[in-house]
């Protein structure tokens, strides 16, 4: 069989040439926010309490008088960094699982498809808020609460893509050549099956993202005085009809970053699938 | 395209009356024409623990009293002194024994006369099966008569009335019993038909002894989000609130649809030190800690005014109150110079003191229940930061086991310090070596001696002094920090009438309540 590849979709490159500009963007901010705040977003300032935007408060200042664009910009690299520790924690877990269950299949398949069974089974948001609610508050504790219960689907998308190629020639080809099993997993099973997994795990980021932003609105995500977007958004809402800028900062800046982490997994997405890049099998 | 835009004009027909479906009621008005006042409040429920009616459990007395359906034998007035409500008078006989005459003409909603022997029954099953009344009355005895009861106490208990009149010693009828949703018969203005954990549905008393309920019903509902609160009054959906978050007040202040009534309560968010944790065994330390809470900036920006920094465990409308004692202010300079004294100075420049390598890192727990209590956390983290006490807040509903674990260093609660008008509460509450809720194991010889004083002393200006003496020696202790006192607001609408504030917390639906609207 011979494969031959189209040169790919002259949009497709551009939006995700745009997708990685602006993301790269996202973590520039994240990575480099203590340089970038105006002001100390910890330093709470009273006398300047729920001041409206302006020029020295480009989005006004919260109840403890602290910048809110300073708070949104440190929040960046909690909500950023928090999201995308998750997605590294299952889509590698998971993955790893997915495979093992693939290619040994037996008893260990069958337990671990059952053991993923049960916890897909489970609402998921409200199996987080119970181990989160169990294990106690605060970010790290977010993100188990959060990777206990979103592995399965890694899993099982692993799993499913490793049979498909487990039959194809060329491990069979490995195998004769007695590769052990971690040299096929990794040199070749790996490598095939990375498409999907990265497709998923990039439009998992903005899921992640809000249901970690929903999290730490119940309070169950960052403590206090940590910045977060949706601690931020919790602490703002009574205020939303009388100061609407303290939410609507670390709002905005959910709604953006998950747009753009979304339309990075559908640009890379696009840019993977063969049948959109217009490739054809002979 | 046509197609498409009829879809979503027949979608958007079908939305719009579940929309408006949603709406508010506008109108007072039940399905017979009765005046109903719908009351929303953020403090009845499990988590207040004051879910039910029965005076008898936990704290339901408060929901009895607080919504009209039980009365006690004497009541505060709005300078928190006592008055006959269903006595008629009282005389103390000697040191241990009262006689207390009942007014005449009174019913219960069951259709008992109140008499002597009515509450005796109920008083008796009081000092029987409630956690907190028999240590406070110290009733030995009860004896009937038919319009009078007479009661002895094991040991001259001065504050016996002012404890008879916490909503605990609502005079129910206990041949009626409490039903299984914990409802019970009172001689109030209102008679409760359904009760829930989170709703207690009432109708008027017909025979009400204290002249005609104006209002025909009354519900109360529990809405524990604030916000949820303040939309619902917006939407007309209640008539009246308690609890809106202080952020929403300003939507109701000068709103010419809505009154305000507020009352400055002996409710205070106060801080407990845990004494087991060895860097708070230190007084320069609690000290410190204490002089880093900015409570002006608490009370005016947070509270939004709505509060008062408080001095000691009581407001200054109490002679024993925060005008009869001091406390060091704000100072973080002199905070820090007294954490140099004991010794903690940042020797590796990260921002915090230590001491033999270890950092002052306080485990502040409190709970959310109260709103303020999480701002108080959050502002006293920043400025205690500027001393160089790191400290992590533990904002969490589940704080009572935590307090049993130990896992703390302060604790940070609400409490009505002197619900009874009487200082002796608080500290018999808190302060004492077998205080049921003295957390931190605070204890103090002399206090103890002034306790056992002041439960002999009758004399009102006597006892007044000598709280004000004891909360000056848990002041210099600093055995516990005193943050503010509660201002209470009730938001109603504008027509609603007779709903007003009182300084006791506890009550609310009177039968004055009317609406006009």
């Amino acid at each position: 069989m011979e494969q031959k590849r189209r040169r790919p979709l002259r949009g497709v490159t551009l939006r995700l040439a745009l997708c990685a500009l602006l993301t790269g963007l996202i973590l520039l901010v994240a990575v480099f926010a203590p340089l970038l705040t105006p002001y100390d977003p910890y330093a709470q300032d009273m006398s300047a309490a729920l001041q409206a935007p302006s020029a020295a408060h480009l989005l006004g200042t919260d109840t403890y008088g602290r910048d809110v664009l300073s708070r949104v910009i440190m929040g960046a690299r909690t909500s950023v960094f928090s999201s995308l520790a998750l997605v590294a924690i299952i889509c590698v877990g998971g993955s790893f699982l997915g495979v093992l269950c693939g290619w040994l299949g037996g008893k260990v398949d069958t337990v671990v498809m059952r053991l993923s069974d049960l916890f897909l089974a489970f609402p998921g948001m409200v199996f987080a808020i119970a181990v989160a609610g169990l294990i106690g508050g605060g970010m790290v504790n977010a993100v188990i609460a959060l990777a206990a219960i979103s592995w399965p689907k890694y899993t099982r998308l692993a799993r499913g893509q490793t049979l498909a190629v487990k039959s194809a020639p060329y491990i069979t080809a490995a195998v004769m050549a007695n590769n052990t099993p971690l040299q096929i997993i990794f040199r070749h099973i790996l490598p095939n099956i990375a498409g999907p997994l990265l497709v998923t795990a990039a439009l998992d980021i903005g899921t992640m993202m809000m249901e970690l932003a929903g999290l730490s609105f119940l309070n169950l995500g960052a403590q206090p005085p940590t910045a977060e977007w949706g601690s931020m958004m919790s602490k703002g809402r009574s205020m939303i009809q009388t100061s609407p800028w303290v939410v609507l900062g670390p709002g905005f800046a959910i709604f953006l970053t998950v747009l753009v982490f979304n339309f990075l997994g559908d640009t890379l997405r696009d840019y993977l699938d063969p049948k959109r890049r217009g490739v054809r099998s002979e | 395209m046509k197609k498409r835009l009829t879809a979503l004009l027949c979608l958007l027909a079908m939305l719009l009356p579940m929309l408006t479906a949603c709406g508010g009621k506008e109108t007072e008005t039940g399905d017979n024409g009765e005046k109903v006042f719908r009351y929303g409040t953020t403090a009845y429920g499990p988590a207040m623990s004051n879910a039910g009616l029965n005076p008898h459990d936990n704290y339901s007395g408060w929901s009895c009293v607080r919504y009209g359906v039980g009365e006690t034998l004497f009541r505060f007035t709005e300078t928190m002194e006592l008055e006959p409500w269903l006595a008629a008078g009282y005389e103390w006989l000697d040191d241990v024994t009262v006689r207390i005459d009942l007014r005449q003409g009174i019913t219960f909603s069951s259709g008992r006369s109140l008499d002597g022997q009515a509450v005796r029954e109920c008083l008796e099953d009081l000092i029987a099966v409630h956690d907190r009344a028999p240590g406070d009355l110290k009733i030995q005895s009860i004896a009937a008569e038919e319009n009078a009861v007479v009661i002895t106490c094991s040991e001259p208990n001065p504050a016996l009335l002012n404890y008879l009149s916490d909503p605990y010693g609502a005079i129910i009828d206990m041949d009626y019993g409490v039903t299984e949703d914990r409802n019970v018969a009172g001689t109030g203005p209102f008679v409760a038909y359904e009760i829930a954990d989170d709703h207690v549905y009432l109708k008027k008393n017909p025979d009400y002894w204290g002249g005609e309920v104006k209002l025909d019903r009354v519900e109360v509902t529990a809405i524990t989000d604030g916000d949820t609160l303040t939309m619902a009054l917006q939407s007309g959906q209640i008539d009246a609130v308690q609890g809106l978050p202080y952020a929403s007040l300003p939507l109701f202040t000068d709103n010419p649809s809505y009154t305000i009534s507020s009352a400055d309560t002996s409710r205070v968010f106060f801080g407990a030190f845990n004494y087991e944790t060895p860097a708070l065994q230190d007084l320069r330390v609690r000290q410190a800690i204490a002089m880093a809470i900015d409570k002006e900036s608490f009370t005016e920006t947070l509270l939004n005014g709505n509060g008062t920094p408080a001095v000691g465990p009581f407001p200054g409308n109490f002679s024993f109150g925060s005008g009869a004692v001091t406390a060091p202010g704000y100072d973080p300079e002199e905070a820090k110079a007294l954490l140099a004294q004991a010794g903690w100075t940042d020797t590796d420049g990260d921002g915090y003191v230590d001491k033999d390598g270890e950092m002052l890192t306080i485990r502040w727990l409190t709970y959310p229940g109260r709103m303020e209590l999480p701002l108080l956390a959050e502002a006293a983290q920043a400025t205690l930061k500027d001393i160089g006490v790191k400290v992590e807040v533990n904002s969490t509903a589940n704080s009572a086991d935590i307090l049993e674990s130990g896992a703390w260093d302060v604790y940070v609660s609400a409490f009505v310090a002197a619900p009874t008008g009487d200082g002796a509460y608080f500290f018999t509450t808190h302060c004492l070596a077998d205080s049921a809720k003295n957390r931190g194991g605070y204890y103090n010889e002399e206090l103890e001696a002034l306790a056992a004083q002041l439960r002999g002393t009758f004399e009102t200006e006597q006892r007044s002094e000598l709280a004000a003496e004891m909360s000056q020696i848990i002041l210099d202790d600093c055995g516990f920090f005193f943050a503010s006192y509660l201002k209470m607001n009730f938001v109603m609408k504008s027509g609603v009438t007779g709903f007003t504030a009182h300084p006791s917390d506890y009550y609310e639906i009177t039968a004055q309540l009317d609406m006009t609207m």
